[in-house]
């Protein structure tokens, strides 16, 4: 049979119709309460999956990543707090529009950017991810090393303000992944006589620990009872015909940014939705309505970081590599059912490429039809007290963990690895660059070892593709600490331009 | 005019966290020089340690150059060096704003303290109990630490959730709880 046919018909199984419905539920639920991380729920739900055949978990999985990214408008544009980093910037001009009493168009508009610029990431992701992936198949044990320092090096620029902590939680990440049997020779190191940590620390324990306990742990250490309250006079619903060409090409300008942004290693709908809505404010012709509650603002910010999704997707399953913190967070499920993300899933599974972009369609289209009925309701739910939240994610982080393994070592690690988390987020340490290197770290060693007994460090000069992944990889320390430097001297010459006061 | 007069360098969007800020909510926690120092200190410790028990590894066969020795030796040196660097940083230049960090609070950290001893408690009291009572326990104990009060809160909610979870592990994905 067709594998595409093969594939699309996996999706009419019983339990991967109501995975996607539970996903898609829980993903919504995800993103309106702030705080509460796609990649957190993708981490806590892997716990769950694990248990179920390929297909079935990746419906629960890829129907809450986008869930997640319609439910996290609603707290954004209704009190201004974004239900996870992607919509960070939808807040900027969505709450000014809800005060205005415009917040039914906002949320309404929102909702149907992110619709479009998730369907064309898939588009992107159907055209691209096999032509990638067969570029990737020539990729020897050099390549394969410098594609792993790429990732890791635009993880670490990405997610950290500090260059030295951000590599430094690459290192920690890479010297986790040790742990345990060596990939070459089998011998053991860092077991300490420990049984269990023969085969390495549970990698989906840590995540956990890292995304999901931390989290959970730094609200409650830092919570305040919230101030704002939730808007809830919604006003107008519908768009009018001119607002759609208005936001035309803010949305179609975005969608191209997102898709982009989406590709790059690690960067996700937080960058790009910033990316979008600076772009659209320069392009349109009134700028200044921007902060203030214009509705190209809103599909610019939204349409670019929806389109993120088809860009991570085939960065993650063509070469191996995360688009973004979510698709971090289902590598380590994918290895655990036994498929390990890079060119050969495309040989070896066409059929579930096929399934995942049937996934990803039905998640987009029910997940706007939800947004576009939900919105009352969701109104209420931000009034939910966190007690209930933070219980459930308790227990659901334990019990998940506990179900990877069925052994309470695991609960223990994820536990400690919870608490390094917290540790790590309040010294300005990203979690991020650690997951990384622990899930492609035996990747790295075993490459990076095997290249060097080819050839020698000569190897990665002279190869093409290794040459540019490393060039690549310069780059991608050296321009943001050079744009760093250059936003500074301008702020100082800004500074010192101005008139001097008189009189304090 | 002394740099440290001068302002930060401000991006061209707002940058990440901003919009909460605006929300109101959002009090940033102070910088630090002495957290900045002891991170780079255990960072210092961490990679020195990596470094040295990467050197005991016990090997079946000796044969020197690349061997499983190598990757993490190479790991811990470079960790060492940028540790020394984060060290270095900390201790001469002003420590960094951490405005993406919000400050922890007083009850806050006695809840935090009180979640990690209840969690403590269940570890151990699950393979005793069973998973339905020390669950319950614990969500109950749990929610009434989080601010929970009132028969639904410390009743209704923890008996269904544990209800519902032990039906979804034990009956449908048959985990033995």
């Amino acid at each position: 049979m067709n594998a595409v046919v093969e594939g699309l018909t996996a999706l009419t199984d019983p339990v991967a119709i109501v995975g996607m419905l539970i996903g898609l539920l829980v993903g919504t639920l995800v993103g309106v309460f702030p705080g509460v991380t796609g990649s957190m729920a993708v981490a806590l739900a892997a716990g769950f999956t694990l248990t179920l055949e390929p297909v079935q978990g990746l419906a629960v999985l890829l129907t809450i990543y986008v869930g997640a990214n319609y439910g996290d408008r609603v707290p954004a544009i209704l009190v201004n707090t974004p239900g996870t980093p992607a919509a960070i910037a939808t807040s900027l001009d969505g709450y000014p529009m809800a005060k205005q009493g415009r917040a039914g168009l906002a949320l309404v508009m929102s909702s149907v950017v992110t619709t479009i610029g998730i369907l064309l990431s898939i588009v992107l992701f159907v055209l691209a991810a096999r032509p990638v992936a067969s570029f990737a198949l020539r990729f020897g044990p050099a390549e394969m090393f410098a594609l792993v320092i790429f990732g890791l090096t635009v993880m670490v620029s990405i997610s950290s303000k500090s260059l030295l902590k951000g590599t430094l939680a690459g290192i920690a990440g890479l010297a986790i992944a040790t742990v345990g049997r060596d990939p070459i020779t089998g011998d053991a190191r860092f077991v300490f006589g420990i049984n269990d940590l023969n085969s390495g620390l549970p990698f989906i324990a840590v995540i956990i620990g890292l995304f999901g306990i931390a989290e959970l742990f730094d609200q409650v250490l830092t919570y305040r009872a919230g101030k704002v309250k939730p808007i809830s006079s919604l006003g107008r619903w519908w768009p009018q015909k001119s607002e759609y060409r208005q936001v035309a090409k803010p949305t179609a300008v975005s969608s191209v940014i997102g898709m982009g942004v989406g590709v790059v290693p690690a960067a996700g709908g937080d960058i790009a939705g910033l990316i979008g809505w600076d772009r659209a404010k320069r392009m349109s012709k009134e700028p200044e309505k921007f902060g203030n509650g214009s509705l190209e603002g809103i599909a610019g910010a939204d349409a670019a970081a929806s389109a993120t999704l088809g860009g991570a997707l085939t960065t993650t399953l063509a070469l191996g590599i995360p688009g973004d913190s979510v698709m971090a967070v289902m590598i380590g499920s994918l290895i655990i059912w036994g498929l390990q993300p890079g060119p050969s899933l495309f040989s070896d599974h066409p059929d579930l490429i096929a399934s995942i972009a049937g996934i990803m369609v039905i998640a987009t289209v029910l997940s706007f039809v939800i947004s576009l009925v939900r919105t009352k309701g969701m109104v209420r739910l931000l009034d939910l007290p966190n007690h209930y939240l933070w219980a459930a994610i308790l227990v659901f982080c334990i019990v998940g963990t506990y179900t990877t393994s069925n052994n309470l070592y695991t609960v223990v690690v994820m536990l400690v690895a919870g608490v390094v988390g917290l540790a790590m987020k309040r010294t300005g340490f990203p979690p991020g660059p650690v997951v990384l290197g622990l899930l492609l770290g035996p990747l790295a060693e075993s490459n990076l070892r095997r290249a060097l007994l080819i050839d020698g460090p000569s190897i990665f000069l002279t190869r093409p593709i290794s040459l540019t992944l490393l060039a690549l990889t310069v780059l991608a320390v050296v321009l943001p600490v050079v744009a760093h430097k250059r936003r500074e001297r301008k702020a100082v010459k800004e500074y010192d331009d101005q008139p001097p006061r008189v009189g304090v | 005019m002394s740099t440290a007069d001068r302002p930060e360098a401000s991006p061209a969007v707002p940058a990440a966290g901003d919009a909460s800020l605006a929300a109101g909510g959002h009090v940033p926690a102070p910088a630090s020089r002495p957290i900045e120092v002891l991170s780079a200190v255990v960072a210092l410790g961490a990679s020195a340690l990596l470094f040295q028990f990467a050197g005991e590894i016990e090997l079946r066969t000796e044969t020197g150059g690349i061997d499983p020795r190598w990757w993490p030796r190479t790991l811990g040196m470079v960790g060492v060096a940028l540790s020394l660097a984060l060290l270095v940083v900390a201790l001469v230049r002003s420590p960094s704003a951490r405005d993406d960090v919000e400050a922890a609070t007083h009850s806050g950290r006695i809840r935090l303290a009180i979640i990690a001893v209840l969690t403590f408690v269940y570890l151990v009291v699950w393979p005793t109990a069973g998973f339905v009572p020390a669950t319950a326990l614990l969500l109950v104990a749990s929610t009434a630490a989080f601010g929970g009060r009132g028969l639904r809160a410390l009743v209704v909610v923890p008996a269904v959730m544990t209800g519902a979870l032990y039906l979804l592990f034990s009956s449908l994905l048959k985990v033995p709880l």
